[in-house]
């Protein structure tokens, strides 16, 4: 029955919801911001509700002074879920301080490759795995360097915040990030995780990291992905991981590409599946992954 | 899977350290002085009683008493792959898991793989499910796991790893014999690379790889000693592993206390100098590395040597 896919998976979500208002990557376990903001995503129909904004509040009392997210109550250090929170505040409009400082820390944050003593240092050294350092992405931690995921949780969040901050730098590192993400598509037309080759040996994609890559591509006008995403459609027909499967399915779908409604049953005890299979279906919410309209 | 060249952990190591390589000779550990026992069986395939097998090389590598105590099963889960020899083969974990619970133990199975995020996913497509239809009730995610800190670790001031793990009496690392193309091999010390929790370092574990996987795995096996071996060489993996390697038949399971003992042993087996892998040497005061230190039980090694193909990168290791 049309609906009843999404409804399953919003249905429990709803009877998982952990008492401070998060949710756990498992039912039973502490919250994390990661299955907290994907799940108030699809739940977003509900968001009026006390318990919808118990979750809400949980994820701003999360913010660290610096502007960045923590993922969960115990790590007190910046994280990239950083970038979904920001997400989730355009999800709900929120256009404040908190979320100018979110967008300022992601704007700050940046792969150590790219930083000006690495790019210095890469003029001395051979550039065997053939990244051009100036194109910046953003990494899982500070510190380290950057990676398809993060980097295209980033350019979500910053492509829908871009109508509500006035600034070149935005646009400056949503175009180095999309450079980032262009030169190191595989040649077979998705994303690994950083890169395209190693050792001299191609890299195969994988579900997750294409889907992800294409939805940080989105509005990305001078990229021809018509290849990237067939072999996004041929992944999908073939992939064995739920979340693959729905990160493909929220990417392709946001591309409008035509995919039969899924009737998988739920399974096992993973929020953050069920979140994004919730996102992922037809009405289920993945256009709130979709760059907001200029304005 | 090739996520970053070996060059570009340089550069990165270059950027974080540039006041000294952490491998110099001053650094190196005093070597371990002991003794180790390393047990060493025959199976010619999955399909033998391995439950008796695994409750046999326990004994003779000197497991000690797990009664009553929390013991963690480390398997290698890489890749949504069944049709190769990349993940632990189902069939150790399960037997692993009835011998340690015939002895008494609590048992659970956790894994954190390094770059696939669905982990539920991947220990289904390993075909963990269809052998173990009770693993719901004993698996976790050590990726996705609550966290608790366990203060400075690898140059942080703040380390976190799962709840779980941290609760364990004894993790038992369960790998596959593989080699790698960034470490030389993957055994049972680089496994624990999956103890570290996803969720917070990301996939892959980069930070491991800004500290330099060899100094990652060293100071993981200083951190964890409480740990047992238990390496799944019946189908191993040759050339370019980890993952895009290819199958090995060695039909032999490796047991010991000591991992580093343990890895020397199966390196001597894969035609690999230990002598020359940097993490064991790095680690060299962890446990034995020389075939004089390490007790051989069951069968003797050296009648068992099949040497495996290694990457150009990495001919030097070979045995004579």
């Amino acid at each position: 029955m049309p609906g009843t896919y999404r409804a399953v998976r919003m249905e429990a979500l709803n009877a998982t919801q952990n008492a401070d208002g998060g949710w756990g990557y498992f039912a039973g376990k502490r919250s994390w911001l990661e299955p907290t903001v994907y799940s108030l995503l699809a739940l977003h129909r509900q968001i009026d509700q006390p318990e919808w904004k118990r979750g809400w509040e949980l994820v701003r009392s999360w913010q660290l002074p610096d502007g960045s997210w923590r993922p969960n109550e115990n790590v007190s250090e910046p994280h990239w879920s950083t970038a979904l929170a920001v997400t989730l505040h355009c999800a709900r409009q929120q256009y404040d301080d908190a979320f100018r400082r979110g967008v300022s820390w992601l704007l700050d944050a940046r792969g150590e490759e790219s930083t000006k003593l690495s790019r210095f240092l890469g003029l001395f050294m051979a550039n065997h795995i053939g990244h051009d350092r100036k194109f910046a992405g953003w990494p899982w931690l500070p510190g380290t360097t950057s990676w398809i995921e993060p980097t295209s949780h980033a350019l979500v969040a910053l492509k829908r915040a871009a109508p509500h901050i006035a600034t070149s730098e935005l646009r400056r590192r949503v175009t180095l990030a999309e450079g980032m993400i262009l030169r190191r598509r595989c040649a077979d037309g998705g994303w690994n995780y950083g890169s395209r080759a190693a050792l001299g040996v191609d890299l195969p994609s994988y579900p997750e990291t294409t889907a992800l890559a294409l939805l940080g591509l989105q509005s990305c006008g001078e990229a021809d992905l018509s290849q990237d995403l067939q072999r996004a459609r041929d992944l999908w027909s073939g992939c064995h991981s739920r979340l693959g499967r729905a990160w493909l399915a929220i990417s392709l779908r946001n591309f409008g590409v035509e995919l039969p409604e899924d009737d998988r049953e739920i399974a096992r005890n993973d929020t953050l599946a069920t979140s994004l299979e919730a996102l992922s279906a037809p009405q289920g919410g993945h256009t709130l992954l979709r760059p907001e309209p200029r304005v | 899977m090739n996520l970053m060249s070996r060059r570009d952990f340089q550069t990165a190591a270059a950027v974080t350290t540039i006041s000294g390589c952490a491998s110099n000779k001053s650094n190196e550990p005093t070597p371990f002085a002991g003794r180790s026992s390393v047990s060493v069986l025959k199976a010619s395939s999955y399909d033998v009683d391995l439950t008796k097998l695994i409750l046999t090389g326990l004994a003779q590598a000197g497991l000690p008493d797990v009664k009553g105590k929390r013991v963690l099963l480390k398997p290698n889960l890489v890749e949504f792959d069944n049709a190769t020899a990349i993940n632990t083969h189902p069939r150790i974990v399960v037997a692993a898991f009835e011998a340690f619970r015939s002895l008494g133990a609590i048992v659970t199975i956790g894994e954190g793989p390094g770059h696939r995020r669905d982990t539920l996913g991947l220990t289904e497509e390993a075909g963990y499910w269809q052998q173990f239809q009770a693993l719901d009730d004993h698996f976790v995610d050590l990726n996705r796991d609550n966290v608790k800190s366990i203060g400075a670790f690898l140059g942080r001031p703040e380390f976190f790893f799962s709840e779980t793990l941290l609760a364990a009496d004894l993790i038992v690392s369960l790998p596959k014999m593989k080699t790698h193309h960034w470490a030389g091999a993957t055994l049972s010390m680089k496994n624990l690379f999956g103890l570290v929790p996803g969720s917070v370092y990301g996939w892959p574990k980069n930070l491991l790889h800004y500290h330099g996987i060899a100094n990652s795995i060293v100071a993981l096996n200083r951190r964890f000693r409480n740990t047992f071996a238990i390496v799944d060489g019946i189908v191993g993996m040759e050339g370019n592993g980890p993952i895009q390697g290819q199958p090995k038949s060695m039909g032999a399971l490796v047991f010991g206390a000591d991992l580093l003992a343990v890895d020397a042993t199966c390196c001597r087996m894969m035609g690999l100098d230990p002598g020359k892998i940097e993490y064991l040497k790095g680690a060299a005061d962890l446990g034995a590395i020389a075939a004089e230190q390490i007790d051989q039980r069951g069968e003797n090694p050296a009648s068992l040597r099949s040497d495996f193909q290694v990457v150009q990168e990495f001919q030097y290791l070979r045995l004579a």
